[in-house]
């Protein structure tokens, strides 16, 4: 059942999370301004759909990794405000570093092969 | 994890979460809006770029749910759903599972009552029987005698408490007839030994029961609600117990019993309090009167080892001090030699009503019996369920062709059955209630009332629930693993389930419906041995003839008649008897047959020696003349007594058959002698000379190899027992009698305490156990066929609809109607032989455990097994007639048409 929530457009399971975690460690901030933020960031090159950033944000929630408060927001909204906690930290750590290590083998793999 | 408030609390996530994704769209459109988008416009967009909001809240909800648990709340509805549909369906199953598990309750239950429970005293687990062991007997023996028992209550140092009682009938009524209630002899220690509190006043102390006391009473809760409608008034009030008052010093609470399982006292007296029942005749300085009961509270550092060991470092002591002086030598040596046992005494014990011991047996093939009905019931609903899952084929195909999984469907169709099971226990527990009070009626006799408190502990519900959890697995798991194993393109592909490329075989169905024979036929062929036993035994012929006697027993205790004059005031009596108008007959003995009482002496015959390992042991009874003629024991040879036996003339004897063949083989045993070895207080050890032979009669049961019985006229006993028996033969029935003698006796004397019951009563009374269990099984036999019939008839039912299109294109190709007739009847029949083959096989072996409960009748009793085998192919045949008769009736148009 996990595997159906991760949504079609997920680039593989995680990437959103992390992007999300990576977000909110430079500044706490409420749905929207998140979604905007990684769009703006990922100059529109990742396809997000919006939405599937909720269900994202419920299990990083769940798992205690973000907080959730309601606040103001710019536009004077009530909004929740995401924050990330010290467990959310080193999870991100933990996840970059892993995705760093994915990355590396595969542009080994894809880099020309040397003579 | 903190899940309960998560629990709570998940309404409020949802909330939330759909505000958020709210406020989302609207910050997005207005975003759009003031970039110059036309509202309308704007709200598309926003909702293109977000996705669908449904799907996602829902999956942001997901993230908080608990699969298992939503899955199976699903899962329950949708069984519902499905239950709800079928409601005549549903009905029945719970019915079948109802009757099924609530009778397995209800006889575990009693089992529980019975053997498991333990009192409701204080650390029951403390408790211990005491017992006298004697190096020349294999079994220990429990009774005590009353100096003994002072000997242990005084010298004791390995118990933390030790307490002594005897169960015995008060008589509550001023002389006349009777009015018993459940009476207690219990030792100063007893009540504060159990840890039983007063419910009101106060409990025997140890200054209670001192020699020469002058008796106070303690009441049990039943009686003190009975007769002084629970008012503590009765306290300081005085308890008329068979002529002498006692003031009433306090009540137990409700639940407490005594200590003997199936009996409850009613009035407590303290062991000192005999002397003034019994006056001279009492037990207190006998050394040879074997009566108490002996329980001690284990000190919780000792074992049980360690306990005995420190009683037996003063057995010696205690026994020595109390040897009976009249036994002789021989018999006193070993009297020294006895030892302490004990035995755990948590859970009670089988005392005076002996319900324990009767009935662990039965009731362990009753369970067995519930258990094989529950199986039959079991089958049923498994083949319905096979049937109703059959019509689900297509559905099933759909969702696993979807993606669902088989392990998810068949939790789905095993949560159905669950919840079928359940609440079949729930209403099963609704039968056990009235199954309890039907068995503790079967269960008590006439003269032995027998009180169990049947409440449902853990263990009862525990079986119940896990008898349920069972059951529901059982008969869902195949139709679950059966409906599920489908080929995917076949189902899908069928046009319709009655054109299936093959006619439905419904093999498993089938399956089912033959194991219900099988299982049908163990259970009639244990019914069939039960009946039969039982006819058996009330066809015996006792000896005696027991219609239209009633029996009248008299005590003499608070009488005011000297030892002397017993004799003269029951030869009076018995004159106003036979004199009485509507009276055959009258006769007196000291006992009746079955009463429960037995007198037995060695004897010594002149030029007999006992056969090595056996006793010259003979059962005995006084009577005067007319005992005979009044019971209808024919006398075979010689007289019976007459009044000219006195107890100056030649002392004489009458014996029945088995004696005469044992003592006198091959001679007429008419004038002959022997001699009780041993004289006692009753008779004196001189030579008596045998006057007549008569035919062999029961002593105590039906059951029991003829004893070898000798009968001495009262004129000549050296001391007449304060109680005696009148048997008097009416010549109408015993109850209009009642009255009459009841009057008759009470004119003679107004003190004398009485007690009526019918001879033919006390005979059945004796057959309790075999009367319950041939009840029972009957019932239950019958229940298993009935179940069977349906089983059976639901499946050949459910195939010829299933085959209707079949039988119309036989039909259409000419084939006669009592052809199709005799293929489903043929097809039922066959079914039903191979339940039978393996179930008399299974049955075979089964009844062999039974074997020892059976009389005169062989655990292979052939008619038995022909019967319960002609049985099942009657009740086959008939269930396979109906479905038989609608194939005929298939109109082949219809059939084909409906294509």
């Amino acid at each position: 059942m996990t595997k159906r929530t991760e949504g079609p457009r997920d680039l593989f399971p995680g990437a959103l999370e992390m992007m999300v975690l990576r977000t909110l460690k430079w500044q706490p901030l409420h749905g929207y301004a998140l979604a905007q933020h990684i769009k703006r960031q990922s100059n529109d090159l990742l396809k997000v759909e919006e939405g599937s950033l909720y269900p994202a944000l419920q299990r990083l929630l769940k798992e205690g990794l973000v907080t959730a408060e309601w606040g103001t927001s710019a536009t004077n909204r009530r909004v929740r405000i995401y924050r990330l906690t010290g467990k959310g930290a080193k999870h991100l750590e933990r996840e970059v570093s892993k995705f760093e290590r994915m990355l590396e083998g595969i542009t080994r793999v894809l880099a020309p092969a040397k003579s | 994890m903190n899940w309960l408030p998560r629990f709570f609390s998940r309404r409020r996530i949802y909330g939330e979460l759909s505000d958020e994704i709210r406020v989302h769209l609207e910050e997005k459109v207005e975003e759009l809006v003031a970039g110059g988008m036309l509202r309308e416009e704007a709200e598309h967009a926003a909702r293109r770029e977000f996705g669908n909001v449904l799907r996602t809240e829902e999956r942001g909800r997901e993230v908080w749910r608990w699969t298992a648990i939503e899955n199976f709340w699903l899962d329950v509805r949708y069984a519902l759903r499905t239950l709800r549909r079928t409601p005549a369906v549903t009905t029945v199953a719970l019915l079948s599972l109802a009757l099924g598990i609530g009778a397995n309750t209800a006889i575990f239950s009693l089992t529980d009552t019975l053997l498991l429970r333990m009192l409701p005293v204080r650390d029951p687990g403390e408790l211990v029987e005491i017992l006298r062991h004697s190096p020349r007997m294999a079994d220990d023996n429990p009774v005590f005698t009353n100096p003994m028992w002072e000997q242990v209550r005084d010298r004791q140092n390995a118990f933390s408490g030790v307490f002594a009682w005897f169960p015995d009938k008060f008589d509550l009524a001023n002389g006349g007839q009777a009015e018993y209630v459940r009476g207690l002899y219990a030792s100063g220690g007893y009540f504060t030994s159990l840890g039983v509190e007063p419910l009101v006043g106060r409990v025997f102390t140890a200054a209670d029961d001192q020699r020469g006391c002058s008796g106070v009473a303690v009441l049990g809760y039943g009686f003190w609600q009975q007769h002084y409608g629970g008012q503590t008034s009765a306290l300081g009030s005085l308890l008329r117990v068979n002529g002498h008052s006692f003031p009433v010093i306090g009540v137990t609470p409700p639940g407490f019993f005594g200590t003997d399982v199936g009996d409850r006292f009613d009035v407590a007296l303290p062991i000192c309090a005999e002397a003034i029942i019994h006056g001279k005749d009492s037990y207190l300085d006998g050394r040879s009167t074997w009566w108490l009961r002996v329980m001690a509270r284990r000190k919780p550092e000792m074992s049980d080892q360690q306990a005995t060991a420190r009683m037996n470092a003063i057995a010696p002591g205690i026994f020595a001090s109390v040897v009976p002086p009249n036994w002789p030598a021989r018999q006193q040596q070993i009297f020294r030699k006895y030892t302490f046992a004990v035995r755990p005494a948590g859970t009670g014990l089988n005392g005076f009503t002996n319900v324990r011991s009767q009935y662990t047996r039965p009731l362990e093939i009753l369970l067995a019996i519930a258990g094989l009905v529950l199986l039959v019931a079991c089958a049923n609903l498994a083949s319905l369920l096979l049937a109703r899952a059959a019509a689900h084929r297509k559905e099933f195909a759909v969702r696993l062709s979807l993606g669902a999984s088989r392990g998810r469907l068949v939790r789905q169709m095993l949560t159905g059955s669950l919840l079928l099971a359940l609440g079949g226990a729930a209403a099963g527990i609704v039968v056990a209630q009235w199954g309890d009070s039907l068995l503790v009626r079967l269960v008590s006799t006439a003269q032995t009332r027998i009180f169990l408190e049947l409440s449902p502990d853990w263990r009862v519900v525990g079986f119940t629930i896990a008898v349920a959890m069972l059951t529901g697995v059982l008969f869902g798991i195949l139709p679950a693993l059966r409906a599920t194993r489908i080929s995917l393109s076949a189902a899908m592909k069928e046009g319709r389930e009655q054109t299936g490329g093959e006619p439905s075989r419904f093999r498993a169905g089938k399956l089912v419906a033959a194991t219900q024979v099988g299982l049908s036929v163990v259970l009639l062929a244990g019914t069939g041995l039960f009946v039969g036993t039982f006819r058996n035994l009330v066809n015996v012929d006792p000896g005696f003839d027991p219609h239209n006697v009633l029996l009248a027993r008299v005590y003499l205790h608070n009488a005011n008649v000297a030892e002397g004059a017993r004799a003269e005031v029951y030869g009076r009596m018995l004159a106003r008897l036979q004199a009485m108008p509507g009276v055959v007959s009258a006769s007196e003995c000291w006992f009746t047959p079955f009463s429960g009482m037995e007198w037995n002496e060695d004897i010594t015959v002149e030029g007999y020696k006992a056969p090595q390992g056996e006793e010259p042991l003979v059962w005995f009874n006084w009577i005067t003349p007319g005992y005979f003629s009044t019971m209808r024991t024919p006398l075979l040879a010689g007289r019976e007594f007459t009044p000219a036996d006195t107890a100056g003339s030649t002392r004489v004897t009458i014996v029945n058959q088995t004696m005469a063949r044992r003592f006198f083989p091959h001679s007429n045993p008419v004038g002959k002698y022997f001699r009780i070895s041993e004289g006692g207080d009753l008779t004196s050890s001189a030579p008596m000379e045998i006057v007549g032979v008569v035919k062999d009669s029961k002593y105590e049961s039906l059951r029991e190899p003829t004893l070898p019985f000798a009968y001495v006229p009262v004129s000549q006993m050296k001391m007449v027992p304060e109680s005696g028996s009148f048997e008097i033969r009416g010549a109408v029935p015993p109850a209009s009698l009642l009255g009459p003698v009841r009057a008759a006796l009470g004119n003679v004397n107004g003190a004398a305490a009485l007690e009526f019951v019918p001879l033919t009563e006390q005979v059945d009374d004796s057959l309790g156990q075999e009367r319950m269990l041939s009840l029972l099984s009957t019932f239950f036999g019958g229940l298993a066929l009935l179940l069977t019939a349906i089983g059976v008839y639901g499946v050949m039912a459910y195939l010829v609809t299933q085959r209707t299109h079949d039988i119309g294109v036989r039909m259409a190709l000419g084939a006669p109607r009592a052809a199709i007739g005799k293929m489903v009847v043929a097809e039922t029949l066959s079914l039903v032989s191979l339940g039978l083959v393996a179930g008399l096989a299974c049955a075979l072996a089964a009844t062999r455990l039974v074997a020892h409960t059976l009389f005169e009748l062989t655990p292979y009793d052939p008619l038995t097994l022909a019967l319960a085998a002609g049985a099942l192919i009657a009740v086959g045949a008939l269930a396979g007639y109906v479905p038989a008769r609608r194939a005929m009736r298939v109109d082949p148009i219809m059939a084909l048409r409906n294509e």
